[in-house]
């Protein structure tokens, strides 16, 4: 197992090089000085050369870019042009209400589509089952940001139930702080509560067709347990799957919605940097998000481990 | 049972089975609830994008600032924008830019990705080259790669093609090259260089033709995905420039004004929903017919 | 010549509702299954003998399935029992084993978990009673080393260790009847023979009943009291293990046992075959079914389905021609 692992964890490399590369002569393509943009159009030509040099921006690429990547493995991501942060303290101070926001809805999504899931299953070919596909094709196909204005439209216009937008952090209360990230919670989520049921669904449809649910009603095992014990556990492989990559990626689609709800993640953090050209922080924050994804693939990877005993046993030999 | 020998017309039997075939065919695609609903979907919105124009009574860009903000009536289905615009003919105009960029981005992307797909599947030092770079720009969040990518490029139709062909590639050079190892090694692939093909033949020829069922599919979803990528890019300002239509640009407007002006959002918002749709049923009919067992989920 | 039947079935028949329309497998069949005994279902694949054993147990999706006829064990009727009801008779008095047993056990739970699990459910004991008795099951069914084994998963185990895990669960409450579906055919045939001397070592020592279906008359031969050969959906033939043997009365039986290849038979004669193909459950022909493919058959077999008579010595045959072959036919091997 640990020899997987670290194999895993080897093979991420040359990935975190090549997207901190892309990344990297993407941000170089740019137009825009970012010394001209911090000066503003007054400066003279002198100033700009000397904040240029000073930002090291005068270097050939090359040169910049190892120097970042120095730096970078030492854990020093460089200095925001913008903003009065390190590069590392503007990604650490942004990461909660992103993750907040990622589990939150991927709560909502696992709570709504599981269940659902099921029911599709066991009433498959009825309307109960129709409906439910419907639904899920309807969740999957409104992109998150529309479904965003959506919501808005009903929530905080018509209904005045929720806040437009905004941001309140833990240390604000519980419901004040869910209060600002139910909506946009839901926004994510919901399509990824979609393609959640149906893998449910279609995981559970395969599994009870199996040898082995015939034995347990056999058995005499009540109807109830077939489906939660025996089926589902089986089920549950291709479900988590489903989970880990729906996980990845809502936190790549929060950018957006962050943007749309005003909300201080790492999503809007890297929108407004390409915006205004703050090389520093999108590198930063680029390599950080990759890393993470990385890291999360893995801790799927060691998911699997546990919930499918073949997988661990094959692995040991 | 005697056995006789009796002369077989062999044309005849050949058109027959052909028939048999085709008729097979259709009675599928017509059972095929979702490829008919989809396609039916979609032909309407093409026909809009297409002879819209030339059917509506309003010029998309003519402000009227005298009738700015007025609900959904008889003479504006869709009601006026902010600066007196109708927002039916924006949409019908927008249908064209953002359909026409999802086509676009399909069709690039489907090129490109095929010619990646196939020459990876074939040569395993190229395999390793192209598939590395591909799982670096998977591995990043699509839209922000495609938002770095207008930033440096510039905002213009053309770039947000690139840009979004860019990040939609890999998707399909996987699918394609994944086919295509599974062709290579079938026992024709073995004889045809057997008799002396060379590697270009057998790619173009043989392996290449049979992965275009699934590249199909694929590419049925990616033009979803652009569509949808197009407009958050618009809508976020770093795509299609305004006053052009693109329904991001609608939305984006809409937005600013949710509060006065629900019908700036609604119905833009209700178009793009139904063109998506549309093609997640086309391509879910599509994938039942070409390849009815598979399980694949889409991107 | 029964006595004490433990297990009626009275014309039973199940039909499917398929997308083609109504499907009948199993049609109007009858037999009873008495104390201690091992009753032979025979037939070729698709002739019901598989649907028969599930529709006893009702373990199909009821909403797709219509059941007919009744089936009557220990003076309940089981396909009129509620769902809940019927719950307590499956493993519990009437337990199945399948045919292939690593597709037949959970691969996510161990074998002691599932075994456990078909005590647990019928009985109320603690969990280390019923650890206590899976290790008495697995020493009952010949695996070495059983407090090893019980943590084990079913892909750990070999092909025959399988078969005897299930034939451990089905044991677990002490059933007066077990279904055997196939037990065999997907195992080697060494093992094969183990198991089947272990299911007649069970069947002698636990006075269990026991259905064992399967496509090879060998074992058949071997290990049955009684047969049922059935053919597309319906019994054709039922008698003692030796009458069939010896004296079968329908053509479809003695194609079968002209159809075994003899160790001294000769070889430069063809091996016999029964003509044609079994047809389709859609396109069931007029008549008796056997029909098309048998050899002494006439305008009356074809227009009128022949009854399932009585010949003596409780062998039965559904074949208008039934006497007037037998007398022509020859002794087959006992």
């Amino acid at each position: 197992m640990k020899t997987y692992l670290l194999k895993r964890l080897l093979s991420a490399i040359p990935v975190l090089f090549i997207v901190s590369t892309i990344v990297f002569l993407i941000l170089q393509m740019t137009p825009g000085d970012p010394a001209l943009v911090i000066l503003g159009q007054e400066a003279t030509l002198e100033e700009v050369e000397d904040l240029r040099q000073q930002l090291k921006l005068d270097r050939p690429i090359y040169e910049q870019y190892f120097n970042w990547l120095f730096n970078a493995l030492q854990g020093d991501l460089g200095e925001s042009y913008f903003m009065n942060d390190s590069v590392m303290e503007a990604i650490i101070s942004h990461l909660g209400p992103t993750i907040s926001l990622g589990i939150l809805a991927e709560i909502i999504a696992i709570t709504l589509a599981i269940p659902l899931g099921i029911l599709a299953a066991r009433r498959k070919g009825t309307m109960t089952d129709q409906s439910v596909m419907a639904f899920s094709l309807l969740g999957m196909s409104i992109p998150n940001f529309l479904l965003s204005l959506f919501l808005i439209l009903m929530f905080s216009v018509f209904w005045r139930l929720l806040p437009v937008a905004g941001y309140k952090p833990l240390s604000a209360g519980l419901w004040e702080h869910l209060k600002y990230l139910l909506l946009p919670a839901f926004a994510l989520g919901t399509a990824h509560a979609a393609l959640i049921a149906r893998m449910t669904r279609s995981a559970m449809l395969e599994v009870l067709n199996a040898n082995y649910i015939k034995t347990a009603r056999a058995k005499g095992v009540k109807e109830k347990w077939v489906i939660y014990k025996h089926a589902l556990r089986n089920a549950f492989l291709p479900i988590l799957t489903v989970i880990g990559q729906s996980f990845l990626g809502l936190m790549g689609g929060t950018a957006i919605v962050e943007t749309i709800f005003a909300i201080p993640g790492i999503g809007q953090l890297i929108v407004n940097g390409v915006m205004r050209r703050d090389y520093a922080v999108v590198q930063g924050a680029v390599l950080y998000v990759t890393f993470a994804f990385v890291f999360i693939n893995l801790a799927i990877d060691m998911l699997y481990g546990i919930v499918n005993p073949q997988v661990r046993l094959d692995s040991k030999k | 049972m005697t056995s006789s020998t009796e002369n077989i017309d062999l044309h005849a039997v050949k058109t027959a089975l052909r028939k048999e075939h085709n008729s097979i065919l259709l009675r599928q695609i017509m059972s095929n609830r979702s490829l008919v609903i989809g396609f039916v979907i979609i032909a309407f919105l093409i026909l809009v994008a297409l002879f819209g124009p030339l059917v509506i009574a309003h010029d998309p860009n003519a402000m009227n600032v005298l009738n700015r903000f007025a609900p959904p009536s008889a003479t504006h289905w869709f009601g006026t924008d902010n600066l007196g615009r109708d927002v039916l003919s924006r949409v019908i105009y927008g249908a064209r830019i953002s359909m026409g960029i999802g086509v676009a981005v399909a069709i690039v992307a489907s090129l490109a990705g095929l010619i990646v797909g196939v020459y990876s599947s074939y040569y395993t030092r190229l395999d390793h080259l192209l598939m590395r770079i591909s799982d670096g720009i998977m591995a990043f969040p699509g839209l922000l790669l495609a938002l770095a990518l207008m930033a440096a490029l510039g905002g213009r139709a053309s770039n947000v093609v690139l840009a979004v062909s860019i990040v939609a590639t890999p998707y399909i050079a996987r699918v394609v090259r994944s086919e295509a190892l599974a062709l290579k090694e079938q026992t024709f692939v073995e004889a045809t260089r057997a008799l002396g093909a060379s590697d270009t033949r057998i790619i173009w020829r043989h392996i290449a033709p049979n992965t275009l069922s699934s590249l199909i599919v694929q590419a049925t979803f990616i033009f979803a995905e652009a569509i949808i990528v197009e407009a958050a890019l618009s809508f976020l300002g770093a795509g299609i420039p305004p006053p052009a239509p693109s329904w991001g640009n609608i939305l984006s407007d809409g937005k600013t004004y949710i509060y006065k002006a629900w019908w700036m959002t609604f119905f833009p918002g209700m178009t793009i929903t139904i063109a998506i749709i549309g093609l997640n049923l086309f391509g879910d009919g599509l994938r039942d017919l070409l390849d009815p067992h598979s399980s694949k989920t889409k991107n | 010549m029964n006595k004490d039947p433990i297990l009626n079935v009275k014309e039973l028949s199940t039909s499917f509702k398929t997308e083609r329309g109504v499907v009948t497998a199993v049609d109007g069949v009858s037999f009873d299954l008495s104390k201690g005994e091992i009753l032979g279902v025979v037939g070729e694949s698709g002739c019901g003998k598989s649907a028969t054993a599930q529709s006893i147990l009702r373990l199909y999706d009821e909403k797709q399935t219509i059941h007919e006829g009744e089936v009557w064990f220990e003076g309940q009727e089981l396909l009129g029992l509620r769902p809940s009801e019927m719950d307590k008779v499956r493993g519990n008095h009437i337990s199945m084993i399948f045919q292939d047993p690593l597709s037949s056990l959970n691969p996510v739970f161990t074998i002691g978990n599932q075994i456990a699990e078909a005590i647990l459910i019928h009985k109320k004991v603690s969990k280390r009673e019923a650890y206590a008795r899976v290790l008495e099951l697995l020493r009952l069914t010949g695996i070495p080393a059983p407090e090893k084994r019980v943590n084990e998963y079913p892909h750990e185990l070999s092909g025959g260790m399988r078969q005897r895990v299930m034939i451990a669960m089905a044991l677990a409450c002490e059933s007066k009847v077990m279904i055997a579906d196939e037990p065999t055919t997907a195992l080697d045939v060494t093992i094969q023979a183990q198991i089947m001397s272990m299911i007649v070592e069970l069947n002698q020592k636990l006075d269990m009943g026991v259905i064992l279906i399967t496509h090879d008359l060998g074992v058949v031969a071997e290990v049955c009291t009684r047969v049922v050969v059935m053919y597309l959906g319906q019994v054709v033939e039922e008698a003692d293990v030796k009458s069939l043997f010896t004296r079968p009365l329908h053509p479809y039986t003695q194609g079968l046992m002209k159809s075994i290849p003899q160790l001294d038979c000769d070889r430069s004669k063809p091996l016999h075959v029964i003509e044609g193909t079994v047809p389709s459950l859609h396109h069931i022909p007029e008549g008796c079914r056997f029909a098309p493919r048998c050899p002494f058959a006439d305008d009356l077999c074809r227009s009128k389905m022949p009854p399932l008579e009585q010949y003596g010595s409780g062998q039965k045959a559904r074949c208008w021609h039934a006497e007037t072959i037998s007398e022509k036919g020859e002794a087959i091997r006992a």
